[in-house]
């Protein structure tokens, strides 16, 4: 019990204590197997899109085949780059290269395959999306539904002003 | 206690010393729980503990190169159900670590998670949806000694619930890029190399060997649009055990040999792999092996199938067969098989792209047991390489995603698979197939600001095992915070007509999540990232809860 208060305090002080959170100093592998920080992936003047998914996962599909549809617009518009975070780990890993090309994506695909980031980023479930400004994370959104595509561009234009 | 009061030091240490710079605190909470009802309708009477809960608290503290954190865990009254019973009743510090981490080296002591190549010779990891989590504790070191090389080690005992494992575990792990440090462009070729060596104490068996290392090698190349990899590990003898026995005090040394080759272009991507493991289990406790909650798990071997999407493609999965048995009612020395994939668009604007263009996936996967002669009463046996091994696991399915509008889209899945029904249900192997077809056609309408209706039905045709089988789910986005659904998995075909129904609905907001569902739970396999746990089948409500801050 006196572990769970001392939680529950510890808990309070980090409500208070945050406004922004910065995006953890975490390493990720590119897509050719070469280690990356994510924060030196990020981009440099605007905004950045990460969004954690995985090969298994549908709804992360859906989304970003969804954003891939738009992303050319939204790229001339904004100027935002999109970072397809892959939490697959080795059981699937192998597949992400050859699902990203025959999808046709245009996004820099990373990989994630012991799930640092995800930890870090405490996602639970995914999809994750998160928004980048400064290597600050200025918006997060879990899950997704059809739709939620524009809700996000929303945000970013609000965002990239 | 002690634990968290050195934490505690620790975080305050660093909050006080570096009060002029400022540092961060992140982490968050997961709450799963379930309240179970005793159901006549699939014979399942409640359990004593009718309410279970599993809590996670993870905090994290940053400030520059240094990260400290702490997850906290309780299973109160008890886990939930099919999970490890040494969680049951227990709430406590699980994890903690502190780090330091700057551009060439990453140190961190405490409890740590890594992986070495693929996660074949070492990977400790979480996953909270199948109650693992076999992070080590000790010390961990990551060293990136020039821009091609780089090297990591760990040493420390493996996490077993809330105590630690009888095993000490000691790796090393070297990475280089060979195409970087020859400057070659036209390929890029990388080299590992990795040992993992457990050490435990024999009690006095004089047979066992106090040390069982484990060696490895992987080579990975890509030549512009090619990539193939290889890996391959050899383990030193041991005796095996099985349900917390040895079997004897006879030691067996254990292989495991993965290739992986692919295509990728635009529009276009093809992978093929291979797997052979023989007698290649490896546990941080060598009475552990071939316990069924995947406790003291020392590295990685998922199924390598395609994970399945929808319900009844979930039905008949595959588990890996890894180790070796002799002295029981059926013998087994390991699998061999492969996958191939495929992914394909058609371009917008084609007679089959349409006006969206179409996704094309398809994936095959074939997986037997290794073809082996055995000598019971001498305890010896002999696998040959790949042979005539009896079929374990076979699918074959094809998946279409087409955007027909911008309200309207559609996918389609077919699936054959074949599977042994000792696979499914974890019993002998070799006694009973079972084949089914499986169809699946989804549909997705989209509405305006954000509402959205989802439609799948899906049919399963078979003569064996429970037969046929049909189901459905609707879903409906109120917007994209809310969304609530029904689905049924109904096997008329079975002797009992059983209908697996459940309702639920999920609201998230930011980094907040919350998920209630109330039904019955089909039991069986329940794999995650091609590690399987059996779940009884139940009936009850659930609630889950995350937040992230």
């Amino acid at each position: 019990m006196k572990n769970l208060i001392l939680f529950f305090c510890l808990g309070l002080i980090s409500l208070t204590s945050i406004a922004q959170n910065d995006l953890p100093n975490v390493d990720v592998t590119s897509i050719d197997g070469k280690t990356v920080t994510l924060k030196d992936s990020t981009n440099k003047d605007g905004i950045t899109i990460i969004s954690l998914w995985a090969t298994w996962c549908v709804p992360c599909l859906k989304e970003l085949d969804a954003i891939n549809d738009l992303y050319d617009e939204w790229q001339e518009e904004t100027g935002v780059e999109l970072l397809a975070v892959s939490v697959d780990d080795s059981r699937t890993v192998k597949r992400v290269k050859s699902m990203v090309n025959g999808k046709d994506w245009d996004y820099t695909v990373l990989l994630d395959t012991n799930n640092d980031l995800k930890r870090a980023l405490n996602a639970s479930s995914i999809p994750l999306t998160i928004l980048v400004k400064n290597n600050k994370i200025i918006y997060e959104h879990s899950g997704y539904s059809p739709g939620a595509e524009l809700e996000l561009y929303k945000k970013i234009k609000e965002l990239s002003k | 206690m002690k634990k968290l009061v050195i934490l505690a030091t620790l975080l305050s240490n660093l909050y006080f010393i570096n009060a002029q710079e400022t540092g961060y605190f992140y982490g968050g909470l997961e709450s799963n729980s379930q309240w179970l009802q005793t159901d006549k309708g699939i014979n399942f009477p409640a359990p004593e503990d009718q309410f279970r809960a599993n809590n996670y608290i993870l905090m994290n503290y940053n400030l520059g190169k240094f990260t400290a954190g702490a997850q906290y865990e309780s299973y109160l009254p008890s886990a939930l159900l099919g999970y490890s019973p040494i969680y049951d009743n227990q709430n406590n510090v699980a994890t903690y670590y502190f780090n330091y981490k700057d551009e060439n080296l990453d140190i961190t002591a405490g409890y740590f998670y890594e992986q070495f190549g693929s996660g074949l010779i070492l990977r400790s990891w979480e996953d909270r949806q199948l109650g693992l989590n076999n992070a080590l504790k000790g010390l961990n070191i990551r060293f990136n000694a020039t821009k091609d090389l780089s090297l990591k080690a760990v040493f420390g005992k493996q996490r077993y619930g809330f105590e630690e494992s009888a095993g000490t575990i000691q790796g090393i792990d070297a990475d280089l890029s060979l195409s970087g440090a020859l400057n070659i462009e036209s390929v890029d070729i990388q080299l590992g190399a990795s040992y993992v060596g457990r050490n435990q104490d024999t009690e006095g068996n004089e047979a066992l060997p106090t040390t069982v290392g484990a060696y490895g090698g992987r080579l990975d190349f890509i030549i512009d649009n090619f990539y193939a990899g290889v890996e391959a590990i050899i383990k030193d003898p041991d005796a095996i055990a099985n349900e917390g026995q040895l079997s004897s005090n006879k030691l067996y040394d254990g292989t495991a040999l993965q290739v992986n080759a692919g295509y990728a272009k635009k529009g276009l991507g093809i992978n093929a792999t291979f797997r052979r493991l023989e007698n290649f289990s490896f546990f941080s406790d060598r009475f552990a092996e071939g316990n069924i909650y995947n406790q003291q798990v020392i590295n990685y071997v998922p199924g390598l199938t395609k994970q399945q999407d929808y319900l009844l493609t979930n039905l008949y999965v595959y588990n890996p067969q890894s180790r070796l048995i002799i002295e029981s009612f059926d013998q087994r020395a390991g699998e061999v098989g492969t996958q191939f994939d495929l992914f394909y668009s058609f371009k917008k604007g084609t007679t089959l792209g349409g006006k969206y263009g179409t996704k094309l996936a398809v994936n095959f996967s074939y997986w037997g047991g290794l073809d082996a002669e055995y000598n019971i009463e001498n305890r010896w046996y002999k696998a040959k390489f790949i042979g005539k091994g009896h079929q374990l696991f076979r699918d074959i399915n094809f998946e279409i995603k087409k955007k027909w509008s911008k309200k309207w889209s559609s996918a389609f899945t077919y699936q054959n698979v074949i599977v042994d029904k000792g696979i499914v249900e974890g019993g002998p192997l070799g006694n009973k197939t079972i084949l089914a077809n499986i169809g699946v056609i989804e549909s997705t309408r989209r509405f305006d600001d954000g509402k959205a209706a989802r439609f799948v039905v899906q049919h399963l045709w078979s003569d064996d095992d429970r037969k046929n089988w049909a189901a459905g789910v609707i879903e409906y986005n109120f917007s994209t915070r809310l969304a609530v659904y029904a689905a049924d998995n109904y096997n008329y075909g079975g002797e009992n007509k059983t209908h697996y129904y459940s309702v639920g609905g999920s609201y998230s907001k930011g980094n907040t999540r919350l998920g209630i569902n109330y039904g019955r739970q089909r039991g069986g396999l329940i794999c995650i990232g091609g590690v399987c746990r059996f779940v009884p089948e139940n009936t009850g409500l659930s609630a889950n809860l995350t937040v992230a801050f």
